[in-house]
């Protein structure tokens, strides 16, 4: 399965022969791949990370790398059927060595190994971004990088706040692993950014199965997993520095990292790593978008003791943005709302500043981290401890002081405890089991001096799985189970604010059954299907206030519906919400062609949405008001990712994304669903270019089509106007509906370009990127900031990698 | 290494047990809640008359139930009224600190600003249909920091005819550094917006 990636990846770098012309570096490195038995392997497929340099063996099994600089390297070997290696390898004279493999079967069937952790199985539909790929996206939000990827987009709120979203859904129904840890700040809700900083990932890996049984409930849509790159086990100290500049926010973006090993302490490694990124308003095409500026510090360190058979690993990461929201789009009322939407450019735009002021977020996220492994013969043994400390604060504009103060804060803490055991039954049959423990606490941050829009809660989430995999020369088969249970404990405060408390348990169980078919060499089926569930958000039970900039007054499914007293859960008619998902994948990579084409269905019973009620009044005017109300929800659509080289050095490529998403039981759409959306590139890559290297420029043109499938268009003043007359435009007709109607489709032109320098042992990249080349005003469907402004205009992005 | 396996998993069961303990149950601070008003006062007062009283009430604040607005309001043909506007945050008892709006809304006049809109023809002085949709005048009778008008006190001539079932809206702005002499209702983020009906000339 690596392999195809791995194939991707050079494909992606150009089929080119080996070298790098550089002074002194006239080394060779000759050898041969065999296999566990001492047979040579001929069509493997060996990879210098550092050069991202490919080439395959021989008849004979045999390779050979020239003009290699006298410094490390990392190697990577792959061939089907057997684990890949990653070697590093100092060289100082020209050398031979041997590569040895070990079957596959014997091992994990594993495409992506971190900390002896399986990640995919063969039988998911997942796409990675590998390092060199990411690389060239570097600098942007983990949100803006994933939508590279098909089937990924994201719910937006302005220029720097991107959620993602897999297959259509997002938030609560899918899972980020950092690290190997469940994000935590993911179940607030879509106007909240994971708090990850992208600069930490080695590759990323997106399950767009259900039920990616290892990691727990709620992965309804799919998975998204955050891999560093393993620590260093050898003495000699690396590192890399990145600059970036971004004309779009006139942004600056520092990121550095240093690692290396411990002299006399074979096997020890440790990384530190840091990134600061400053913007100013963002640009429309046509105008300021007033404070919507942002700012980062992020900084990371791990140590950790490798060896054969053992491992222990320690990690720590601290994230800490601020994040301004459109000044424009602070509103207090529907009148307010309704003025907003026509007033282009939007109310309070001004000239370009660096400063943050209200309406904005304040983020930080804490990630201590601490796992081992220990292999016995065919057993391998993972435990892992983590703990989340996740603060957020926002900031509004609220009358004299009490703007300075937040009129949102939230501490909430998450400990988790992760054990598991994998064995190899034999060459065919592997097993894994494990169980997950979980607490969590939230607890408001005094001093806010509004009715907390979601109660205090403390959870208790215990889970156990069992995963069984099973080879044979055709087919990969697996097969999972799990068991959840969740205990909730609320303390809260009512519409009167008078406390309240309340509480919840639920248990569940989640199973996937999945296969791929190897129709031949060169091509595969995969077929998957998970059934998983999740247990309810405390907001989508407790919510009680107005969302900032929605002008629209939420209620959880617990309150009444006359009264606004809380109930107790046992007296709702609720059902937990459950998905079925079945996903179909047809790979090929044949000769010039490497593709992917994906079809899914996604069922959701009992999905939790927001739901217009009805419109209520108070002393600010007139509001429509959303209770969480439950439905049957369908998402159905299609992938499509496939490279073609024109020659040597010139490719095309091509990403589909189409999806229907409907309430089945209203016979509606959803709102925020991405519209289909496609893509073309031309890229054209060349290996050598005298001392230089790696050259690579690429367009990418993208067409966002209009989103059809929208609800019903209810301007506000026809319900401001229809509530004078004692009309109730959504109480009388609750269907969904949205302000204004979808955005007209657009397209958007990117051009991309890339070239390295060795020199000696350290390497230079320099990347210029241009992102909506053509300047075009456009809104898309799923950036709440399309209600009052247009979206970002043209880019141009300088960006300088040091290396060493 | 074995022995650090077991260390870090006593280590990790310590701190979970640590940390699991240290959570205690206490009941959470209430917060003040300072901004919300639930109760708006109309009060037009006659040179020498009794006051003719309005009031709009919320039940329930964020709750899904209207606001009660009670009337009608009945005025005198052809007399001059004062109208003083009162605040009310109805989460706090009467003479507590938090209970009054108005003076903060007064000491932070310089960020506010009330706007009115009536049936034209309602009132003699001011003629027209007011300064929120349409830009009419209004007969503040105080003033900000800056001499621009609030609208807490206003002054207000009947028509000298009888008239019936007439609107009456009044708009509460919050407009922080950008309230001008040319800012106008639709500037800014809306504290309150109240439609009393009928208002009757008699």
């Amino acid at each position: 399965m690596k392999k195809y990636l791995f194939l991707l990846h050079i494909l992606g770098y150009s089929l080119v022969a080996p070298g790098q012309q550089q002074e002194n570096c006239n080394l060779s490195l000759r050898g041969q791949v065999l296999d566990d038995g001492g047979k040579s392997l001929p069509g493997a497929t060996l990879f210098i990370r550092e050069l991202k340099l490919g080439v395959v063996t021989d008849v004979d099994g045999n390779f050979s790398f020239s003009d290699l600089c006298p410094k490390s390297y990392v190697f990577e070997i792959q061939f089907l059927g057997f684990e890949s290696l990653e070697k590093k390898i100092r060289l100082t004279k020209s050398d031979e060595i041997n590569f040895q493999l070990t079957s596959e079967n014997k091992l994990l069937q594993e495409v992506v190994v971190s900390d002896h952790h399986q990640i995919v199985n063969k039988t998911n539909t997942f796409s990675t971004l590998t390092s060199g790929s990411l690389e060239e996206v570097k600098g942007k939000s983990l949100g803006e990088t994933l939508q590279g990827l098909t089937g990924v987009n994201s719910i937006q709120t302005g220029p720097a706040i991107f959620k993602p979203v897999i297959h259509g859904v997002h938030s609560q129904r899918i899972l980020i692993l950092n690290n190997g840890i469940r994000q935590e700040g993911q179940q607030w809700g879509a106007e909240h950014a994971p708090e990850i900083d992208p600069f930490i990932a080695n590759n990323i890996v997106v399950i767009k199965d259900a039920g990616a049984i290892k990691y727990g409930t709620d992965a309804m849509g799919g998975v998204i997993i955050i891999t560093p790159a393993d620590l260093p086990t050898d003495q000699k100290l690396g590192g890399e520095f990145h600059l970036i500049g971004n004309t779009n926010g006139r942004a600056g973006i520092v990121s550095g990292l240093l690692e290396g090993g411990v002299k006399n302490l074979k096997g020890w490694g440790w990384r530190v790593q840091g990134t600061g990124k400053k913007s100013g308003d963002s640009q429309a095409a046509d105008y300021n978008l007033s404070n919507t500026g942002f700012q980062e510090l992020n900084y990371s360190a791990s140590a950790g003791y490798h060896e054969e058979t053992k491992g222990i690993e320690i990690f720590y990461s601290h994230f800490n943005s601020t994040i301004g929201i459109l000044r424009g789009s602070a509103i207090n009322s529907t009148e307010d709302l309704a003025n907003a939407m026509e007033i282009e450019p939007p109310q309070y735009t001004e000239d370009f500043t660096y400063a943050i002021n209200q309406p904005r977020q304040e983020v930080k996220h804490d990630l201590f981290k601490l796992n081992a492994h220990s292999r016995k013969g065919n057993n391998l043994f993972n435990i892992q401890y983590g703990l989340q400390i996740n603060k957020r604060q926002e900031y509004d504009l609220r009358r004299g002081t009490l703007k300075e103060i937040p009129a949102l804060g939230y501490l909430l803490y998450t400990q988790t405890l992760d054990g598991d055991w994998e064995i190899s039954l034999n060459e065919n049959h592997s097993r894994c089991v494990g169980v997950n423990g979980m607490w969590q606490d939230n607890n408001k941050i005094d001093g806010t001096q509004t009715i907390p829009f979601i109660p205090n809660f403390t959870n208790y989430s215990a889970g156990l799985y069992w995963v069984e995999k099973h080879s044979t020369k055709k087919w990969d088969l697996d097969f999972g189970a799990r068991y959840d249970f969740r205990y909730a404990s609320v303390v809260g405060f009512d519409f009167r604010n008078e406390l309240y408390r309340s509480q919840f348990s639920f248990n569940n169980a989640s199973g996937t059954v999945g296969g791929t078919y190897k129709i031949n060499q060169s091509s595969s089926f995969t077929s998957n299907l998970g059934s998983t569930w999740r247990p309810p958000n405390v907001a989508e039970l407790y919510s009680l206030g107005t969302h900032q900039s929605a002008a629209a007054i939420e209620y959880g499914l617990l309150l009444d519906e006359v009264t606004n007293e809380v109930l107790d859960i046992d007296d709702v008619n609720f059902k937990t919400e459950q998905a079925l998902k079945w996903v179909n994948t047809y790979r090929i990579q044949k000769g010039k062609l490497n593709m992917d084409l994906s079809g899914y269905i996604n069922y959701i019973f009992n999905y939790i949405y927001l739901k217009p009620k009805g419109v209520t009044q108070n002393t600010r005017g007139v509001f429509p008001y959303f209770r969480y109300t439950q439905t049957d929800a369908s998402f159905v659509g299609a992938d499509l990712s496939l490279q073609y080289a024109l020659s040597n050095s010139l490719a095309i490529g091509s990403k589909v994304s189409l999806l229907r998403a409907a309430d089945q039981t209203q016979n509606d759409y959803l709102i925020f669903i991405p519209a289909n959306r496609y893509e073309v590139s031309l890229r054209y890559e060349k290996e050598r270019m005298g001392s230089w290297g790696n050259f690579y420029t690429e367009v990418k043109a993208k067409y966002v089509a209009t989103q059809t499938r929208a609800p019903r268009v209810v301007p506000i003043q026809d319900i401001i106007d229809a509530y004078e007359q004692g009309i109730d435009l959504i109480g009388e007709d609750s269907e969904n509906f949205d302000f204004v109607a979808a955005p007209a489709g657009y397209m958007l032109v990117t051009f991309n370009t890339g070239i390295s320098k060795t020199l000696n042992d350290s390497k230079f990249d320099f990347r210029l990127s241009i992102d909506n080349l053509t300047n075009t005003s456009y809104r898309e469907y799923t950036n709440r900031m399309r209600y009052y402004a247009d979206d970002l205009g043209y880019n141009i992005s300088l960006a300088l990698k040091y290396s060493f | 290494m074995k022995t650090a396996l077991k260390h870090l998993s006593l280590l990790s069961l310590i701190g979970v047990i640590t940390i699991f303990s240290g959570c205690k149950d206490d009941d959470p601070e209430p917060e003040n809640i300072q901004e919300l008003i639930t109760k708006v006062v109309l009060r037009f007062t006659p040179a020498g008359g009794a006051s003719v009283i309005a009031t709009a009430t919320d039940p329930d604040g964020e709750g899904s139930q209207n606001l009660e607005i009670d009337g009608p309001i009945n005025l005198t043909a052809g007399t001059t009224y004062t109208l003083t506007v009162e605040l009310i945050n109805g989460l706090y008892d009467e003479g507590e600190e938090g209970y009054d709006i108005t003076e903060e809304v007064r000491e932070e006049g310089d960020e506010h600003q009330l706007f009115f809109s009536w049936t034209e023809g309602t009132f003699s002085s001011p003629a027209g249909a007011g300064n929120i949709n349409t830009s009419g005048l209004v007969n503040y009778d105080d003033e900000d920091t800056n001499a621009r008008p609030i609208g807490l006190t206003t002054n207000w001539t009947t028509s000298a005819t009888t008239r019936t079932q007439q609107t009456f809206r009044i708009l509460l702005k919050h407009q922080p550094e950008i309230k001008s002499n040319s800012s106008t209702a639709v500037d800014g983020e809306t504290d309150l917006d109240i439609t009393f009906f009928p208002l009757n000339i008699n």
